[in-house]
């Protein structure tokens, strides 16, 4: 059975923020609320990189491990999801994840948070398939109609790529071999644990200073 | 309980990277998105009524019932030509699935492409037609619309003559909608028609043409798998034109090695294996200083200069003075840079160069464009698979709308304006040469007793022969001395169908021009700065135009292939296509029945295919003539088919055909012939989309033979270099009697360009030839300001050591019908009180002047406000902090306000600004001019406001890329 | 509860950032779901799915080095 992963090839991403707009468009995502988010480091300084970001679907995903109302699910091919109706916006998830995926549409004033909202590997959620309802609340599934995640689809480098973790690592695989450079699987390790992939060559680390609360949330 | 510590494992420190990263500011977006987001997100919810937010929710793609069709197009956003599938409900479109068939894009879409479902949703339109009555927005109806706007002409035209009325058009029309708009200026007597390519490309195709033969991209994006090397200079692929990266980078898997130039380490230079940052304005030198290091070291390609190129020892005089030392003074490289830059061309053969409008927007654009070919030339890297001039182009249709003549200097099909072009076209339109011509104004050379003795010769030329004003000058069309210009009035009445007037240099005057003129009317599916530039209080018109997905038709790609766009909805709103109002128009200026003599009108509507059997019918100098609408129809249908290397179709209905039939497709349709994918490609027969380099300048010069001396396309019977094919030349060679009768009384008389049988091409292919005849590309052009290029400091130099060796032009008393300025502003030194250099370019969630993409939603979030990239050093020696409001202040004394981004991407003494926002003037948020509903999400400075003057030599283009200005603490 | 859980949560990272070598990402274990049920689950199951799926990948993921057989 598969195993599905999303894989960003650094060497790859241009910044070019396809994968947003293109989810923005698959799920009618509202202004303000970024399921994904392309990041950049060293910007604008030699050794630039870009990343695509957003819920990498962790296996012994931190989120489901927090949650208060126990919300979070995991298909059988390992995409990770939840029942909005239970969730209750209380951040938790947000601070639990290592790539900063769980969003919170800001719905009334005094930084009261709306139910939280994450990418769903374009796997809707758990009311009925393919449903107006689903789409309303969790955005298309393309999985049930047995197509991927529109973000990797539409990539405009075929950076971003989606699907079975091994035929993804293959491909990854050789686009190494035909660079002969080391690969830099970012956030795999953090999501689906080590396999054997660095991180990021030579130790460098991105600027990083600790995560601050979202302003206004 | 559940919180079980499974392990001592510590979290490792990926993550903590990735929280820092998603944590804190990093990079241009994230700086813009922390300020913004709060104040976008309002105006967003505000400015929505609810009955939009109904009719938007209604829209959603769950709730449309009906089976689901699927539509193909192409994306309108830049000249790759990505294909677009749309899902269309109920008529309804209700979701974009990637397109994996398209060998240009497989499947894959920028932030652009990825969005352009959104023009489904439109909310931020123009809805119907407006007019502006005592200082307010009025709706109106259409016909209310083309009555006055008609008879406003009408008069215009009875008091002032036919070229006081301006048709500004644009390369976001389709292919028959250019040629359309061409038609009609043309029909309604004035050359004063022009559109962006001036200012995006035309030196370019100035330049490049006058070199070869043809002013295009030479190969493909896909050809670039096939490189061994790649040299960017000017372009920044990675934000201009995305999908063509995918091609880029596996042309860089497979071992090529990218450099890339430009004054900032753009996001292309962060996939280079080398980056040379440049001194804007300084391209000459640069590319002289690798062509020094290459015959120094004899790096050049001698047998391929000996048979194809002409003049080459000239430029070696030019080059042997740029010495290391003095290309490092002026372009700011050392010299071991250029070499090693050298030495990877010279290596790692075939490579290709790319260049964009860094290169092309300079009063010397054409100069610096006929370097880059003449290095390719040197190298003997052009009419080869994985070589060539990979200019890529801006618009989705630019190209399109640059062959087919939306330009002031010449008719479709690069024909030109003299007797014998009008004659060619008036028999393909099938009207009275006579009628054509009367329809224009006489020589207006007695009214001129004074004024100007400028290159054109008294008296004037007939204005049907002459030049119009060009886009980049209408503003001086309008404001110039009357007895300065070479026509009879100054302009009264401008049509902006299509274009973003904030992509336009010198913004006081603009919009002391726009509230001179007694007439604007803007056809656009937006109302664009134009709408909200201007103070005036009447005499302007907005008409909803349909964008691209609302029509159908064919568009040209950077490449030269024809895509065919299917309809994907109906018009929004009351907007209508561009053909439509054109041919409303014209109906209501008396000339509707010659527009579209052989044309069928159905409603109003000029059936596009019709309007493309036209173009075929007349295109025959670039080969535009092959791609019948029922062709381009089938390659639609059978994308898949074609390799996303070669482009070629492998098997299927269009087996050995290129995809999109990329120009010249020879001949008649019925000839098939299948496209040319790499121009001047002497490895494979004319007939199976081989060439050679054009014989476009003549047979000899000062007794020197320009025709090829032993190079032929693979199987030519004539196995060197010829001239053009004619009918005489047939009889001469004895092939006359290959043509069919019917032919032979067509062709009688003519040549390859003017024979409406396509016999002359037919024949000459038959036996291996190419049309165009055989000859050298010519790295000197006796015909320009500068037959060698040559090195001139920008007008506006903060290097004034440098203006004494390298002096502008002298000023020019006429060029496009207009005094144009050179040395006299060049004399004044700005450097003191305008230190910066102020260089502009793309953001990759934009396009143009941005107003559709800045009322795309999807898009607008992404990138909220106007800024200015400065580098560190420039801000703290002026106390200025990362993202706070500063005043840019451009050497004419034009003031924008906007928000500062400190960073190294930028040279010290160099200022870069994103040329796609608008909707502000001068520090003012110009909201409330808006027609309520229309404003874009995101409004801002146009950078342009504080460009300055500056004109290229041959064709007008405007310089944004080298100019200066200062900044301060707002 | 709730408090003395995010509390947790922040008290466990403060303790292992800094250190290296991971083979366990997570150090937590979910409860059990709570929500309704979700068809998807069962889908991939199902050998044609799956074949579907990699197709599917094969299609859109890869670098596309020739023609494809099928259209759209």
């Amino acid at each position: 059975m598969a195993r599905m992963k999303f894989l960003c090839d650094a060497e790859r991403c241009i910044e070019c923020n396809g994968c947003v707009t293109a989810c923005k468009n698959e799920n009618e995502v509202p202004w303000g609320v970024n399921r994904r988010r392309v990041v950049t480091l060293d910007d604008g300084v030699p050794g630039e990189k870009s990343i695509s970001v957003a819920c990498m679907h962790c296996t012994d995903a931190p989120c489901a491990a927090v949650c208060p109302v126990d919300c979070f699910y995991t298909t059988d091919d390992g995409i990770v999801l939840h029942d909005k109706d239970l969730c209750i916006g209380c951040g938790y998830c947000f601070y639990a994840c290592p790539f900063g995926a769980p969003q919170y549409p800001q719905k009334e004033a005094f930084g009261v948070r709306g139910k939280m909202d994450k990418c769903t590997f374009c796997a809707g959620g758990p009311l009925e398939d393919t449903s107006q309802a689903e789409f309303e609340k969790y955005g298309r599934n393309r999985i049930a109609e047995g197509k991927l995640p529109l973000c990797a689809e539409m990539c405009s480098t075929k950076a971003l790529l989606a699907g079975d973790g091994d035929m993804v690592a293959d491909i990854y695989r050789e686009r190494v071999l035909a660079r002969s450079g080391r690969p830099q699987t970012w956030g795999w390790e953090a999501a689906y644990g080590a396999k054997g992939y660095p991180v990021w060559p030579g130790g460098t680390r991105p600027r990083a200073s600790p995560p601050k609360a979202r302003e206004g949330k | 309980m559940k919180l079980i510590k499974k392990s001592d494992q510590p979290i490792t420190g990926m993550e903590e990277k990735i929280r820092g990263v998603l944590g804190s500011a990093v990079g241009r977006r994230t700086f813009l998105k922390r300020t913004g987001l709060a104040l976008g997100g309002g105006a967003l919810a505000t400015a929505l009524p609810p009955a939009m937010m109904r009719r938007s929710q209604a829209q959603a793609k769950a709730t449309a019932t009906g089976e689901v069709v699927k539509k193909k197009s192409v994306c309108t956003h830049c000249s790759v030509g990505c294909g677009v599938v749309a899902e269309v409900q109920g008529g309804v479109w209700t979701g974009q699935e990637p397109d994996f068939d398209s060998p240009f894009n497989l499947g894959a879409h920028c932030a652009k492409g990825a969005s352009v479902r959104e023009h489904g949703h439109g909310e931020r339109r123009l809805k119907y037609p407006m007019k502006k009555v005592g200082g307010k927005w009025q709706r109106i109806s259409w016909d209310q619309a083309i009555e006055e706007i008609g008879d406003k002409c009408l008069e215009i035209r009875g008091e002032y003559g036919p070229d006081s009325v301006y048709w500004l058009g644009s390369a976001k029309f389709n292919n028959e909608q250019a040629y359309l708009f061409r038609k009609l200026a043309g029909m309604w007597g004035t050359n004063n028609v022009d559109h962006q390519a001036r200012i995006c490309h035309s030196t370019t195709v100035a330049g490049v043409a006058n070199t070869w033969g043809y002013g295009a991209m030479t190969n493909s994006y896909n050809d670039m798998h096939n490189c061994k090397a790649m040299f960017f200079i000017g372009s920044n692929a990675a934000e201009a034109h995305p999908v063509s990266m995918q091609h880029v980078l596996r042309g860089k898997e497979n071992g090529a090695k990218l450099i890339v130039v430009d004054p900032r380490f753009t996001r292309t230079a962060a996939h280079a294996d080398q980056f040379i940052r440049l001194r804007p304005g300084s391209d000459v030198p640069l590319v002289w200083g690798m062509l020094w290091h290459i015959f120094e070291n004899g790096w050049e390609d001698k047998e391929y200069i000996s048979q194809r190129v002409f003049g080459m020892d000239e430029i070696r005089k030019e080059v042997a003075k740029w010495t290391p030392d003095v290309v490092e003074d002026v372009t700011g490289v050392p010299g071991e840079e250029l070499k090693k830059a050298a030495q990877t061309m010279a290596e790692n053969r075939p490579g290709t160069i790319v260049w964009c409008m860094g290169g092309t927007q300079h009063t010397i654009g054409n100069n610096n464009t006929r370097a880059y070919c003449v290095l390719q030339l040197a190298l003997g890297n052009v009419g080869k698979s994985g070589g060539g001039a990979n200019i890529f182009r801006g618009h989705d249709n630019v190209q399109g709308a640059t062959d087919l003549g939306i330009l002031s200097h010449t008719l479709p099909g690069y024909y030109g304006l003299a007797d014998g072009s009008w004659q060619h076209w008036a028999r393909v339109w099938d009207l009275d040469y006579d009628w054509v011509r009367g329809q224009f104004d006489t020589s207006y050379a007695d009214l001129k007793s004074e004024g100007s003795k400028g290159d054109v010769e008294l008296p004037f030329a007939n204005p049907m022969n002459s030049a119009g004003f060009p886009v980049s000058r209408w503003i001086d069309g309008v404001l110039e001395d009357e007895r300065n210009i070479d026509q009879r009035h100054n302009l009264k009445a401008m049509f902006f169908w299509g274009h973003a007037p904030n992509s336009q240099t010198r913004g006081p005057e603009m919009k002391k021009a726009m509230e001179t003129l007694d007439m604007i009317v803007v056809v656009d599916p937006y109302p664009t700065h134009t709408a909200v530039l201007p103070d005036r209080d009447d005499g302007m018109y907005l008409l909803p135009a349909c964008t691209q997905f609302e029509t159908y038709g064919s568009v040209t790609a950077s490449n030269r292939s024809l895509q065919w766009r299917e309809q994907v909805i109906d018009p929004l709103f009351e907007s209508l296509p561009d053909h439509t109002i054109m041919y409303k128009l014209a109906k209501k200026l008396g000339i509707g029945d010659q527009l579209c003599k052989n044309i069928q009108v159905n409603n109003d509507e000029p059936l596009i295919e019709d309007i493309l059997r036209e173009i075929n019918r007349g295109m025959w100098t670039i080969g535009y003539t092959g791609q019948s609408p029922e062709r381009l129809k089938l390659h639609l249908a059978n994308k898949h088919t074609f390799n996303p290397t070669t482009l070629k179709a492998e098997g299927g209905p269009c087996d050995g055909d290129y995809y999109g039939l990329p120009w010249p497709s020879w001949g008649t349709p019925e000839m098939k012939h299948p496209g040319t994918p790499i121009l001047y490609d002497t490895s494979k027969p004319v007939a199976e989309g081989g060439l050679n380099f054009r014989a476009r300048f003549g047979v000899e010069y000062n007794g020197e033979n320009l025709l090829a001396e032993g190079s032929y396309s693979k199987g030519a019977e004539i196995q060197d270099g010829y001239p053009e094919f004619t009918a005489d030349m047939l009889k001469q060679l004895g092939w006359w009697d290959d043509l069919t009768e019917e032919e032979k009384v067509a062709a009688e008389g003519k040549n390859w360009k003017t024979d409406l049988s396509g016999g002359i091409q037919r024949v000459a292919i038959k036996h291996g030839c190419a049309p165009f005849g055989n000859a050298k590309a010519r790295c000197i052009v006796w015909n320009f300001p500068d037959p060698v290029p040559i090195h001139r400091e920008p007008l506006y130099t903060a290097r004034r050591d440098l203006v004494e060796k390298y002096p502008t032009y002298e000023d020019r008393a006429s060029h496009y019908r207009l005094p144009t300025r050179y040395a006299s502003i060049q004399k004044d030194d700005y450097s003191g009180e305008y230190p910066l250099i102020l260089t502009s370019g793309r953001l990759v969630e934009y396009e143009g002047g941005g107003e559709e993409t800045r009322s795309n939603p999807w898009l607008a979030e992404l990138q909220q406000e106007m800024f200015a990239e400065i580098n560190p050093a420039d801000a703290n020696d002026r106390g200025i902090k990362d993202g706070q409001w500063i005043w840019l202040e451009g050497a004419e004394g034009a003031k924008i306000k906007v928000k500062a981004m400190v960073t190294d991407r930028v040279g010290r003494g160099v200022v870069f600004t994103p040329f796609h926002f608008g909707g502000w003037y001068e520090g003012k948020d110009l909201l409330d001019k808006y027609p309520e509903g229309c404003a874009p999400y995101v409004r801002g400075e146009a950078c342009n406001t504080a460009f300055t003057y500056g004109y290229d030599s041959v064709t007008q283009m405007q310089e944004t890329k080298a100019t200066l200005c200062n900044i301060r603490a707002a | 509860m709730k408090t003395s859980k995010l509390a947790l949560v922040m008290a466990v990272g403060l303790l292992t950032s800094g250190c290296s070598e991971a083979n366990q990402v997570t150090v937590y274990e979910p409860g059990v779901y709570k929500g309704t049920k979700d068809d998807l689950l069962a889908k991939a199951d199902s050998a044609d799915y799956n074949e579907q799926m990699r197709q599917r990948f094969e299609r859109g993921q890869t670098d596309r080095q020739t023609a494809v057989d099928s259209g759209n």
